[in-house]
């Protein structure tokens, strides 16, 4: 374990370097995918079920091959039949083996049907209008209700499919975990509580569809030039469908335009490569919008069942968990995404020694789900944190306090960390570090709370309220994902960092280079940073799970330290001194004596002088825990009693995320997550026909928040150290996306005393539970 | 797609005597995202954004190709509340009242004022000359109006008597860029109150029970006030859409009824 230092004396990390590709972005450098030149490309346009669920009895391409420019048209019946998941998760994936490229069945509205590729996108759309498809449609499945029932249709009844537990009665994926007797603990505690909460299809919506370029190379090895968050898997998994060897695979992730998870998936890549390979052509495929909402994937809807128990001076006793998860049509994260809404919730909360944990995960006839930031956990604190509001309230408790007396401390663990994993069992942990205590004092402080909570100032129609709700994430999946980088040295003295870390965005691409040169002393201009890309950066699970700084970060902080191991016994021969007390700065390596030789001089030697070697290093890593970075989360609302409608008028987030590596970067991660998650509080939701079709697959009917809908958003973050993270550092992508459902729901509470207990909370929704309360006074 | 971009106003009737399918380009926040949405590739378009005529304004005549971004700084002040609620600033920038007019979507946030203001539409063509059609006359239906296929709409005329007390609010999903759940404008004058609403019937309407209950009232009680809530709900034909249902809307659209009444008493 690295001793802990003072984070104020790093020369590189803890500073705001700007962005390494900043200036490309700025200036509009052809950096997407979809910038890459088609010319010569077929363009591949998507026919879609317009059934819930139906099987298809007959499919006549003829008519849309016949049509002038078209190249290509695949279906079912001339793709490969091997099943797999389209979730790009570790080998094996813990996702069920239940679709193939092009279903026989499909299973909800907006299920590819048949892909055209054609010379033009128009050709291509056309031409899928010219396909006829026989359906014999069978019945559909529109909710968890429907999917639980006793006679319900069964969604996957095909025998290929393999993972799923329970095909007839569509249950995916079952996690059940007793610690201790709940029930005894919840009858035995002198005040008990138990919550339902309800959340919505949601999507990503990142700015940037999903979008990929296909082509050969010139030994005909497929290059797939593609918007992904997992460029490994996608190699490994098309591999598989499309039955090449892995080395016939080349996948290179260039800047992408937001993932949020819905680039953890393989959508589109299969397809496009498959193109490529018939035709030899180029080919390129694009979700629309309207694509990328209703046939991409989206956040799994849940039903969670919270029930505590706990002592009269608020000390949690037991605390029971029930969900219900919705993965709709196909099992993607079917079973990761339930078991995270228990194993990153409940340990926080490890005070009660009696804790149950029930998840079943369902299929639907319904759009999929697929991993989306938050990853359950954002569904889970949902119910978790309204409970602990009410329990609370129950108490006559300041809600503070009640969090105060129950949160997991440094040195303490959990139960949960070790029985709940991501398809096994997860690892034991201690929390190293945990400043929840001062995030609360922060917190309260700038919301003023204490002035605020229970005031119910009015304006006009509108009643002030402030919640507020604490909250944990993991940083990388313990004991599953790894993270590897390589670095080597040049002539001048600078580096090449190679990582299989996918920056999506998110900076990663930056801190990490901030972290090899923070090790190497030198400044981040002389790394030169390369992700990712199969043929020439090592292997890297991807971006989820928040494990790029922490997973990757420790390997490029390995790499790293190998690399300067190597410079500095170079320098001890070029200073004829002891290796031991050389220190690598400012560019050079300097001596106990003082003396030192630049890095310049270092690479000469060691590339053309003597005992000539590659200075350089390639190091791995894989967590053995998943330190939990921790946040305190407060909010004001205003609520407009009369229409229902809800303001949120100030959010303070604060986190420890243990040593921000590039602070702007990090608060920039807490800032969006905190405004993804109001809109997901507030105003997201895919409404869903009773034909199951999504009535709103649109910017213009699906509301994201805009500049004039969010309030001051002031994201803080504490000083904290990881001991086992690089330069001290956790993770912070996620969690403040799990904090605006629960802290709005509980300031509504506190400005007008309704409970809202179904998200979004849409005026209507605020304007009935208001009404529902009026009618009982 | 053939595109003239006319320099005047006779040039444009001209073309559109010619070719009454053209399709009329203004700041074209509507137009193209019908065509970009809905893939609708008119033929010919005439942009009417260089005519200048169409862009004078005055307390009594507003041309048809003003924008929100002045209309936000006019006279009218329920006028300029309304425009300061549309879009963002780049669709106020290039958006007119003549395109909220002509697209007539019952969502039009300049409308409740028109109807309120008991204005008129202005209308040209080369082969008719101009006609003016009082507002009841030009909205027909949702995103349908009276205006021939070879009309221009020139202007929206306002008598010089309207009511300076105005007020608009609008309830939608979000603040920023959104279609109205519900839209309501007021003008309190001498002769009374007159109350107009958008997006609760497939024109905009005026809530003439509400008005008449409330003008018989020698003195505006809270009695009255819920009262005008209630009569305002009844009174509306909105529809459940998967924007809101038909019963919020009511709801909400007495709420802002009652709310605007209330604001211009004081
Ligand atoms: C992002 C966004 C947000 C929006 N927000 C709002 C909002 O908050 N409130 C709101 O009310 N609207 C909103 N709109 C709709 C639109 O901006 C307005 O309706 C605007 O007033 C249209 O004016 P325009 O000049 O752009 O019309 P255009 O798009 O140029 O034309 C619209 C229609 O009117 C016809 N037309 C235009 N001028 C004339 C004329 N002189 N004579 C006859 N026909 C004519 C055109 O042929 C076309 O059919 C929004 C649009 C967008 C894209």
């Amino acid at each position: 374990m690295p001793d802990p230092v003072d984070p104020r004396r790093f020369a590189v990390v803890g500073h705001n370097e700007p962005k390494v590709d900043a200036y490309a972005l700025v200036t509009g450098k052809p950096v997407f995918a979809g910038d890459a030149s088609s010319d010569g490309a077929l363009h591949i346009a998507f026919l879609a079920s317009t059934h819930a669920h139906a099987r298809i009895t007959s499919i006549d391409t003829s008519r849309a091959e016949a049509l002038d420019g078209v190249s290509l048209v695949l279906t079912h019946e001339n793709t490969p039949a091997t099943m797999y998941t389209t979730a790009g998760q570790g080998f094996p994936e813990p996702s069920p083996y239940d679709t193939r490229m092009f279903n026989p069945t499909v299973r909800f509205v907006g299920e590819r049907v048949a892909a055209v590729a054609a010379e033009t996108p128009e050709i291509a759309r056309a031409a899928t209008k010219l396909i006829d498809v026989a359906y014999e449609t069978l019945p559909a499945v529109l909710s968890i209700d429907e999917a639980l029932a006793p006679d319900a249709p069964i969604i996957h009844g095909e025998d290929e499919a393999t993972g799923i537990h329970d095909a007839a009665r569509n249950i995916v994926s079952v996690v059940d975990v007793d610690i201790g007797d709940v029930e005894a603990g919840i009858a035995g505690s002198a005040v008990a509580v138990d919550t339902t909460c309800e959340t919505q299809y949601a999507q990503h919506v990142p700015i940037e569809p999903h979008v990929v370029r296909a082509y050969l190379d010139n030994d005909g090895r497929l290059v797939l030039l593609t918007s992904t968050q997992v460029p490994f898997h996608v190699r490994r998994i098309v591999a598989r469908v499309l039955d090449l060897p892995v080395h016939r695979i080349r996948v290179i992730k260039p800047r992408v335009g937001g993932g949020f998870g819905v680039k953890q998936e393989i959508l589109l890549e299969d397809v496009t490569g498959l193109v490529t390979l018939r035709t030899g052509r180029p080919a390129v495929a694009e979700l629309s919008r309207p694509e990328e909402f209703v046939s991409s994937r989206t956040r799994h809807p849940m039903r969670v069942r919270v029930r505590l128990g706990a002592t009269d001076d608020g000390t949690l006793r037991a605390v029971a968990m029930d969900v219900i998860s919705n993965t709709g049509a196909y099992g993607s994260h079917g079973l990761t995404v339930m078991s995270n809404a228990g194993s990153k919730t409940l340990p926080l909360y490890n005070r009660a020694p009696d804790v149950r944990y029930r998840g079943r995960t369902v299929y639907t006839n319904l759009p999929v789900g697929g991993a989306y930031r938050g990853y359950g956990a954002t569904q889970g604190y949902f119910a978790l944190e309204t409970a602990m509001d009410e329990l609370a309230v129950k108490l006559d408790m300041d809600p503070v306090e009640v969090r105060r007396r129950n949160h997991i401390r440094v040195g303490e663990t959990s139960p949960i960390f070790a029985a709940i994993g991501e398809g096994k069992p997860g690892v034991e942990q201690t929390v190293g570090s945990c400043e929840l205590e001062r995030c609360l004092d922060i917190g309260v402080e700038e919301i003023g709370w204490a002035d605020k909570r229970g005031a119910r100032r009015r304006d006009g129609p509108w009643v002030h309220g402030v919640g507020m709700s604490i909250h944990m994430q993991g940083s990388g999946i313990a004991d599953v994902d790894m993270g590897a980088a390589t670095i080597k040295m040049n002539d001048d003295g600078s580096f090449n960092l190679l990582i299989g870390a996918t920056d999506l965005g998110t900076g990663s691409d930056t801190i990490l280079g901030q972290i090899a040169a923070e090790v190497l002393g030198v400044p981040l201009a002389k790394i030169v940073v390369y992700s990712s890309d199969t043929d020439m950066t090592p292997f890297d699970v991807g971006a989820y799970a928040s494990s790029t700084t922490y997973v990757s970060g420790n390997a490029v902080r390995r790499a790293a330290e190998q690399a300067r191991a190597q410079i500095t016994a170079v320098a001890s021969a070029m200073l004829e001194e002891d290796a031991g007390g050389i220190s690598l700065r400012g560019e050079a390596a300097i001596g106990a004596s003082g003396n030192r030789v630049t890095l310049e001089e270092i690479a000469l030697r060691s590339l053309y002088g003597s005992d000539q070697e590659q200075i350089g290093a390639t190091a791995s890593f894989v967590g053995d825990e998943s330190p939990p970075p921790f946040l305190a989360s407060f909010a004001e609302v205003a609520v407009d009693t009369e229409t229902g409608q809800v303001r949120v008028v100030d959010y303070v987030a604060v986190a420890d995320c243990g040593v921000a590596i590039n602070p702007h970067a990090a608060e920039g991660q807490v800032e969006g997550a905190i405004a993804n998650g109001i809109g997901y509080a507030l105003t997201e939701e895919m409404l869903i026909s009773g034909h199951g079709r999504v009535r709103n697959p649109t910017l213009f009917d699906y509301k994201i928040p805009a500049a004039p809908d969010l309030p001051r958003i002031r994201a803080i973050l504490v000083d904290s150290y990881e001991p086992t993270g690089p330069m001290g550092a956790k993770s912070v992508a996620e969690i403040g996306i799990n904090a605006p459902i629960p802290t709005i729901a509980n300031a509504i509470y506190d400005a007008v005393g309704v409970r809202l207990r179904n998200s979004p909370f849409t005026a209507e929704r605020v304007l009935a539970a208001l009404d529902a309360v009026a009618s009982e006074d | 797609m053939e595109f003239v971009a006319a320099h005047d106003l006779d040039e444009a009737l001209a073309a559109k005597a010619e070719q009454p399918d053209a399709e009329l380009l203004a700041g074209g926040t509507d137009l193209m995202v019908e065509v970009n949405l809905v893939h609708h590739r008119p033929k010919q378009v005439v942009s009417l954004r260089r005519i200048g005529e169409l862009r004078e304004v005055s307390s009594t005549r507003i041309g048809a190709g003003v924008t929100w971004s002045r209309l936000e700084r006019g006279d009218h002040r329920g006028l300029a509340e309304a425009a300061r609620t549309v879009g963002s600033p780049q669709i106020r920038a290039a958006g007119t009242i003549g395109g909220n007019v002509g697209t007539a979507s019952p969502a039009g946030d300049g409308l409740p004022w028109i109807a309120a203001a008991d204005a008129a539409i202005e209308v040209r063509s080369k082969a008719r000359g101009t006609r003016v059609v009082p507002w009841r006359d030009f909205f027909v239906g949702v995103k349908r109006t009276s205006l021939e296929r070879d009309e221009i709409i020139t202007a929206v005329v306002v008598p010089d008597d309207i009511p300076e007390a105005q007020e608009f609010a609008k309830v939608g999903a979000r603040n920023a860029m959104v279609i109205s759940t519900v839209s309501c404008l007021v003008m309190r004058g001498d002769d009374g109150f007159r109350i107009a609403l958008g997006s609760v019937a497939p024109t905009p309407i005026r809530a003439t029970a509400a008005e008449g209950m409330l003008n018989a009232e020698a003195k505006i009680t809270e009695a009255a006030l819920d009262e005008v809530a209630r009569v305002v709900s009844e009174e509306v034909r909105p529809i459940t859409d998967h924007r809101s249902t038909e019963a919020y809307r009511r709801h909400a659209a007495g709420v802002l009824a009652r709310r605007l009444v209330e604001r211009s008493l004081r």
